[in-house]
This record gives structure tokens, C-alpha cells and sequence, in this order.
């Protein structure tokens, strides 16, 4: 069964403050496979373009914000792309990554790629329901 | 409502192939949640000495996929239960070379891929993700 | 019981990896680009092409394997450049109607020249 999760406030609405055209998450088969997350205040809406550190704090905060809604949590997280402007920031964001899943952390891949609106941290994650 | 997903930590059998601890990254060899195996990005990790293999890049492919199936044996499945596998190349020239070394390994119904070519870390000329189902198959 | 892994379409056209292959619930489509699926020919246009022509291509794909697009969860777009973001979101939405999946979208160099590339997740 394939099920839209519900976008937990008002300000993740990324389809509706930005057109992307996309559900926040969706559960199915015991996963919960989410949309690459950005600093964007989840309750403005507001993109929060900062350091490596400021943003990928946003972002967990944000992926916890929806995990929990949905029943989950950052420390149901399987599979990780951790998706990063410039790799010459990797110690930086292990650094905050770690303090959020610091027990039995999910698999990971980093990826230097280009981002939207010019943010420096992605966040593309699947978890357990 | 189905019941959750077990979720658990995947550690390869040969300790030098856990470079999630060895070199104290916050990431996991491997999760697997239910019966899929999610892995983290491997690299040409010499199973010996633990350290970087960085020779040439089709060496390098090898090296990777032993590791993978290494990593996948020490959890009960294998490279024949692999659905999905995504390939990083640090340079797009490298791709029909590592097109035939991915045939050595996947010569029958391969898995699904997804190949790019971005930066990568500590010279790596490669690094390989996959997902996989646990077990052996029927 | 292991959960049963099926190769659901094969012989990409000019790759050695399966297109589709099924495991457990889910269908995994292999990274897809602006290819003639028989020829194997590459069909370079603009963004809106590519996207179209490999939505088309992804939508055949998935009901040949009994799933379809509203049963995808999860797609990663890869783009040569995220300034034709805007472009490729145009043309996505015509295929991904209602409830549409989860989905990340970055920018890469591509291999080959492509401008886009696509692959997803789906529910059998």
C-alpha cells in the first residue's frame, strides 16, 4: 500500500511555497522514502541558506519533525545520500551528522552534487516506518 | 496495520572491511530493515591491510565489488540478491572500462543501476552503494 | 522465506544491467536517460524532451512489470544543471498527476551528455 504522509507543518509544504512537485514522504511496504531535504523554516517556509552546519542542523530537525509524524524517527533511518555542495566540507558535516544519529547510524553515501537555491546540504534519506 | 521493520546494523565479517568504525565515520557498514540491506558507499578498501587500494581504476571496481560481496555474505544475502546498485566514478572516462568489470561480476540479470561521476574522497577513483534483499534466494 | 528478486525487464538496450527488477514489494528502475529503447540510439534534445521522452519510456516500463507511475514512491532526477530545474518540473508534473511521489533532484555532470537522468522506486 502506498500512502502520502502528510506534511507535518506548514512550512515543509515545498510543493506549495515552491512547485516542486513532489510528497513530502511517502510511506510504503514498512519504508518511509522522503524528498531531498533543505534548510527551509518548517514553519515560514523560509529557505535558511547558512554554513554547512546551520543547514544540515535545519535539515535533521526538519527530517525529525517528519519522521515522528509518521510514526518513525531519525534513528529508523536505513539508507542515507548525504548530498554536499563541495566535498571539502565532509569533516563539517560529519561533525553535526554525527551528533544526530549517533547510535547505529543508517547506511550513508555522499554526493557532491549541485543543490537547489544554492544550498549547501542535502539530505535524500529512506527510513523504517 | 503490518507489523515494523526489524531494523539492524550490518558488520562485515573481516574487520578491516568496517570503515565505518575503523576510520569512526557516523555511518553503518550496512542496515538492514526487514529483509532489505541497504549498504553504505563503498571504496577499494585492501581487505588485508584496511587501507586504500588506489590503482588502476578497473583494480579499483574489483576491489569494490569483492568488498560488497564480502559485506553482503557476512549478512546472509550475496551480489545475486542485489536490486539496485549505484555506482560513483570520480571520472566519466572511466565508464566503459567500468562497464566490463561490472560484467565479471553481474554476468547474469544483473541489478538495477544508476552511474554518475562526482568528486570523491581520499584519491577513490569509485564508490558503490546497493540495496539488496537478505537471504539466499529460493 | 527470502523475499523473491525478479529480473522484470531486461536487455537495456546498449547497458549490461536489467531495467526493472523486482525485489520484495518494490520494482527498482535502473537510472533512465533519452534513449531509443530498440535502437539504443541516443535522443539528445532540451530538458523538456529528455524528460518527456524518458517518462514516456518509465511509464511503459513500469506497466509492462505490472506497477505504473501512481505506484512510484520514490524518483531521483539527476540534471546537468539545476537552472533547467524548472524545465524538467513543467514536463514532470504532466506524468505525475495526482499524490505524487517523494523525489530528489540534483545537479551532476552526466555520463554520455545527457542533460537528465531518472530513476525511481516503485510498488509492484
Amino acid at each position: 500500500m502506498r500512502e502520502v504522509v502528510p506534511v507535518p507543518v506548514p512550512g515543509l509544504d515545498l510543493r506549495q511555497h515552491y512547485g516542486h512537485h513532489q510528497s513530502i514522504a511517502i510511506r510504503a511496504g514498512g519504508l518511509i522514502f522522503c524528498s531531498g531535504m533543505v534548510a527551509i523554516n518548517p514553519h515560514t517556509g523560509e529557505r535558511e541558506h547558512g554554513t554547512v552546519t546551520s543547514e544540515a542542523r535545519r535539515i535533521f530537525e526538519n527530517l525529525k519533525l517528519l519522521l515522528e509524524s509518521a510514526g518513525s524517527s531519525l534513528d529508523r533511518l536505513v539508507q542515507v545520500h548525504a548530498m554536499i555542495y563541495d566535498r571539502i566540507e565532509y569533516d563539517v558535516l560529519n561533525r553535526l551528522y554525527r551528533q544526530y544519529v549517533p547510535n547505529a547510524p543508517p547506511a550513508r553515501t555522499v554526493m557532491s552534487v549541485q543543490i537547489e537555491a544554492g544550498f549547501k546540504v542535502m539530505l535524500d534519506v529512506i527510513a523504517a516506518a | 496495520m503490518s507489523d515494523r521493520l526489524e531494523r539492524s546494523v550490518i558488520a562485515p565479517a573481516n574487520p578491516k572491511l568496517n570503515v565505518s568504525r575503523n576510520a569512526n565515520l557516523p555511518h553503518s557498514p550496512g542496515i538492514r530493515a526487514g529483509d532489505y540491506i541497504f549498504l553504505s558507499g563503498m571504496g577499494p578498501v585492501d581487505p588485508v591491510t584496511g587501507g586504500r587500494d588506489l590503482g588502476p581504476v578497473a583494480e579499483q571496481i574489483r576491489q569494490t565489488l569483492r568488498n560488497m560481496a564480502h559485506m553482503l555474505e557476512s549478512a546472509g544475502s550475496g551480489l545475486d540478491r542485489v536490486v539496485k546498485v549505484m555506482i560513483v566514478l570520480a571520472d566519466s572516462a572511466d565508464y566503459d572500462e567500468m562497464n566490463q568489470v561490472w560484467r565479471e561480476f553481474f554476468p547474469v540479470d544483473p541489478p538495477a543501476r544508476t552511474c554518475c561521476a562526482l568528486q570523491l574522497s581520499n584519491g577513490n577513483g569509485v564508490e558503490i552503494e546497493c540495496i539488496a534483499l537478505a537471504g539466499k534466494a529460493a | 522465506m527470502a523475499l523473491e528478486r525478479e529480473i522484470i525487464a531486461s536487455n537495456h538496450p546498449v547497458l549490461p544491467v536489467s531495467l526493472a527488477v523486482r525485489g520484495g514489494d518494490f520494482v527498482f528502475l535502473s537510472g533512465m536517460t533519452a534513449v531509443d529503447p530498440v535502437a539504443g540510439s541516443v535522443a539528445h534534445g532540451t530538458v523538456a524532451a529528455e524528460t518527456r521522452h524518458i517518462l514516456t519510456e518509465m511509464a511503459r516500463l513500469l506497466e509492462a512489470a505490472g506497477s505504473s507511475l501512481a505506484r512510484v514512491v520514490k524518483v531521483n532526477v539527476l540534471i546537468y544543471s539545476m537552472l533547467e530545474y524548472d524545465n524538467m518540473n513543467t514536463v514532470y508534473r504532466e506524468f505525475f498527476t495526482v499524490d505524487p511521489p517523494a523525489r530528489t533532484v540534483c545537479g551532476a555532470k552526466l555520463i554520455g551528455g545527457h542533460k537528465i537522468e531518472i530513476d525511481c522506486i516503485a510498488l509492484r
